[in-house]
């Protein structure tokens, strides 16, 4: 016994030793936590929402911190994974408010993680701005909560209103992954506006499949026989890639369109030159970009490798909004909850705000009022400003 | 025993020996009354003692995450530790041990049942005060206790019943999607299902019938697999409930009335930790009870050998049907309460990753034991919840350790062992064992 009480002795000496390394306290630091699945089925997203933060991290320290009220802040960036789980999201976001006491959250990025992390938030009254969720209750009676992209309910008209100026065609066909929030809203809010633009019967066919089926050959067939003209399929980049290439491949000669969803680094890479001079809705467009969204793109591209695809553009002006927000906030008392409160009404205040991503309000219910970019996949693969469609 | 350990040889597993016997006359009351002492110096002494050990705040969570987030921390976080949880216990826990065994004999003498409360009591203390702290310990805490519940209840018919079940996360998602229809229904306005059709102050009282009817679903859904899998055998159920989970998966996000893909969220905040308490309580006794009764027996005889049972009279395909249902049942109860403390369901919970947390979760504990369940659970819960800083090396790390526990204990840490209360509660006058100390798998003498 007695050994182990040296030990233990011995260890608090150690320790009270090394004591001085750990203190250090000087101003408190503006933390802002970010949510994001770093691991899971989407880790690319975490990644591009973690490289977004961190480059915004650089600029505000570049500054030597974040003015608020005539004194300057240290920022702090609480970075949590969420797995890609409702779970994990709904502990991480626990774990922000109540553990590191961040001032906002910017995350989670999918719907799934948004809806229950976001009533987390709401309750502990901490904003939160999810920059990619697109499902309505993300931000419905939910006050603190709100987010950086359009909505479902507004791509789908862009989208029919599009075709219909562009090809002037009559008869669309979908296919969608019914099993996965977003595509299933986006069919069923595209379905809805074609048929308002052309009455009932206009899709003439509405096909789904299941998350991680890769074969549509029977679908696309269905979809070939039944006249079509149009082709319009939400999905993620790697299922773009497939049914692009199953539908050449069946011998589908017309003009496929995609939403915001096809906005992604790989789509090009995954796809090649199948995907060249197709259309998609999104919230920017890289190529052809100027002023401060080439400015944005251009340094991810020097420091990452590629081209940013949507979510860390819709983080950085995420986390741009809430910088804007504590700073028009007024001044920080300290009091995290009082501040959060004072954050929040700024963030509900925000006219106008000038993003990479267009130019954004919030509405009462926390989603901004945007433009859509319509985006052509150039001969070279790079996604082309084609035009842009306002509310 | 102090002159054992000091002249005992110094290896490492003698050392561990004589430690283990310096605790041994120590009751289980001695600990939680250790750990409740330990909890009181935290929540009073806490913070202060943290601020003067340069922690910006009471480590939760035991600081795996500070220590992992910021290394410069480790010393502080290390004497926190030892300064509240480490001494306080094992003081208490050696100090009081004589006066604490007299007081837990009078109690046992007196009635072993209310001695079971009182040891309840003080734990459902230790949690509370260990939670009240923060409110992300009482979320990890929470969502623990719901996996305690799923990991016994898969262990009825991985372990007990010796089958390969993959249909859990389909069971669970049948119970949230009941538990959460009924109280969405009837007590809540939502956008979904329109007003409330009862008074909201009636939900409280009504939860527990909606979580038992989520049970009974999960049960009437496990019974679409017991037909047809029960006349075949071993991998044949695997692959049937695989293809069960998947429908559930498939059937929910294809049913517009419960929110399709999108779920099903705003469940009202039913489940506080007395509730989730006194629900991982009742099921831990009752999955006890049940393996423990003769049906349990045969149900370990037709794990064994079916043939073999059968001719021993034991009705084998009632057996397993009984087992079965059980297991879904607790595993519905568990889907409600996950329900009403995420407050947000949707069908992609349920998946093939819910299924490897749960099977990692029995396989890591134990088959065949309550207490391999619990300590799996458990285990499984807090290292995943503390490691979660380090990203993606966390998804190297667990697996590796599972792939080690497989090797080494391929049954799981603590497996075939019955977890018996009357002799977890008994004054220890002669050494026996405490809860951690499984090596060799010795059995409580009686």
């Amino acid at each position: 016994m007695k050994k182990s009480l040296v030990l233990i002795v011995s260890c608090l000496i150690i320790g009270v030793l090394l004591l001085p390394f750990g203190c250090g306290e000087k101003v408190k630091p503006i933390k802002i936590g970010i949510n994001a699945p770093m691991t899971g089925d989407i880790p690319k997203v975490g990644e591009g929402t973690k490289f977004a933060a961190q480059m915004w991290l650089e600029d505000i320290q570049a500054s030597g911190g974040l003015e608020v009220g005539g004194k300057k802040y240290p920022v702090e960036l609480v970075i949590e994974d969420n797995e890609s789980k409702a779970e994990s999201a709904v502990k991480a976001n626990t774990k922000l408010i109540t553990e590191d006491e961040v001032l906002a959250i910017v995350g989670p990025q999918s719907s799934k993680q948004a809806v229950p992390a976001g009533g987390v938030a709401n309750n502990y009254q901490t904003p939160m701005i999810s920059p990619w969720s697109t499902n309505p209750n993300t931000t419905k009676d939910r006050p603190y909560v709100f987010r950086g992209c359009f909505l479902d309910p507004f791509q789908g008209p862009v989208l029919a209103n599009f075709i219909k100026e562009e090809f002037g065609y009559s008869k669309a066909a979908v296919l969608y992954d019914v099993a996965s929030d977003y595509p299933k809203g986006l069919a069923e809010f595209f379905k809805q506006a074609w048929e308002n633009l052309y009455g009932p019967g206009s899709v003439v066919a509405f096909e789904s499949f299941t998350t991680k089926d890769a074969d549509f050959s029977s679908q696309l067939t269905k979809i070939n026989r039944s006249g079509a003209e149009v082709l319009f399929t939400p999905q993620y980049y790697n299922e773009v890639a497939l049914i692009v290439q199953q539908a050449h491949e069946l011998g589908w000669n017309k003009p496929i369109v995609g939403s915001d969803s096809w906005g992604s680094a790989e789509t090009v890479k995954l796809c090649g030159k199948d995907c060249y001079g197709l259309f998609f809705s999104t919230h920017y467009a890289a190529a052809g970009a100027t002023g401060a969204t080439k400015a944005f793109i251009d340094r991810y591209n020097k420091k990452h490798g590629y081209i940013p695809d949507d979510v860390a553009a819709l983080t950085w002006d995420s986390l741009r909004i809430v910088q804007e927000a504590i700073q028009s906030s007024g001044q920080l008392t300290g009091n995290v909850a009082k501040d959060r409160q004072s954050v929040r009404n700024a963030l509900a205040r925000i006219k106008e705000f000038d993003g990479i991503t267009g130019k954004m309000t919030f509405t009462e219910e926390g989603d901004p009022i945007k433009c859509a970019v319509i985006v052509r996949i150039s001969d070279k693969g790079e996604f082309e400003f084609y035009k842009s469609v306002c509310p | 025993m102090k002159a054992t350990s000091e002249n005992s040889p110094k290896s490492n597993r003698s050392r561990a020996r004589a430690f283990r016997e310096y605790f041994s006359g120590v009751p289980l009351l001695g600990w939680l009354a250790g750990g409740l002492v330990a909890v009181l110096l935290e929540r009073f002494l806490g913070t202060p003692l943290a601020h003067l050990l340069g922690l910006p705040k009471v480590p939760v969570l035991f600081g795996c995450v500070i220590i992992l987030k910021k290394p410069l921390l480790i010393p502080g976080t290390v004497i926190y530790l030892l300064l509240v949880y480490v001494l306080p216990v094992g003081i208490v826990a050696r100090l009081c041990g004589s006066v604490i065994n007299r007081l837990v004999s009078w109690l046992f003498n007196l009635s072993p049942t209310f001695s079971v409360i009182v040891h309840l009591c003080l734990l459902y203390g230790l949690l509370s005060i260990w939670s009240g702290i923060s409110a992300y310990r009482l979320l990890t805490l929470k969502l623990t206790l719901i996996a305690v519940i799923v990991t016994l209840s898969l262990n009825i018919i991985n372990g007990y019943m010796g089958e390969f079940s993959c249909s859990h996360p389909g069971f669970m998602a049948l119970g949230a999607y009941s538990a959460s229809v009924v109280t969405l229904l009837l007590f809540v306005d939502d956008r979904v299902f329109g007003a409330a059709l009862l008074p909201e102050a009636l939900g409280p009282f009504m939860f527990p019938v909606a979580l038992i009817g989520g049970g009974i679903v999960a049960a009437v859904g496990a019974i679409a697999i017991a037909i047809p899998s029960f006349r075949t055998r071993g991998d044949y159920l695997a692959i049937i409930s695989l293809a069960f989970m998947f429908i559930v998966k498939s059937m929910i996000e294809n049913l517009e009335i419960v929110g399709g893909p999108r779920g099903l969220s705003s469940q009202p905040n039913y489940v506080n930790l007395p509730t989730l308490f006194l629900w991982t309580v009742a099921a831990v006794w009752i999955i006890n009870n049940f393996v423990r009764s003769v049906l349990g027996k045969a149900l370990n005889a037709v794990r064994d050998d079916e043939m073999a049972a059968d001719a021993m009279t034991v009705n084998t395909r009632r057996t397993k049907f009984v087992a079965f249902l059980f297991g879904a049942f607790w595993a519905g109860v568990a889907g409600g309460l996950l329900a009403h403390v995420l407050r947000y369901v949707n069908p992609g919970t349920f998946g093939i990753q819910k299924l490897a947390e749960v099977l990692a979760m029995v396989y890591f504990g134990g088959l065949n034991s309550v207490y391999g369940s619990i300590v799996g659970a458990v285990g499984y819960s807090l290292l995943s919840e503390a490691l979660r800083p380090l990203e993606l090396f966390k998804w190297i790390i667990i697996p590796l350790l599972l792939i080690l526990v497989m090797i080494f204990r391929p049954t799981g840490l603590i497996a075939f062992k019955e977890f018996n209360v009357m002799n977890l509660i008994r004054p220890k006058g002669k050494p026996i064992r405490e809860e951690s100390t499984s090596k060799g798998g010795v059995l409580i003498r009686s």
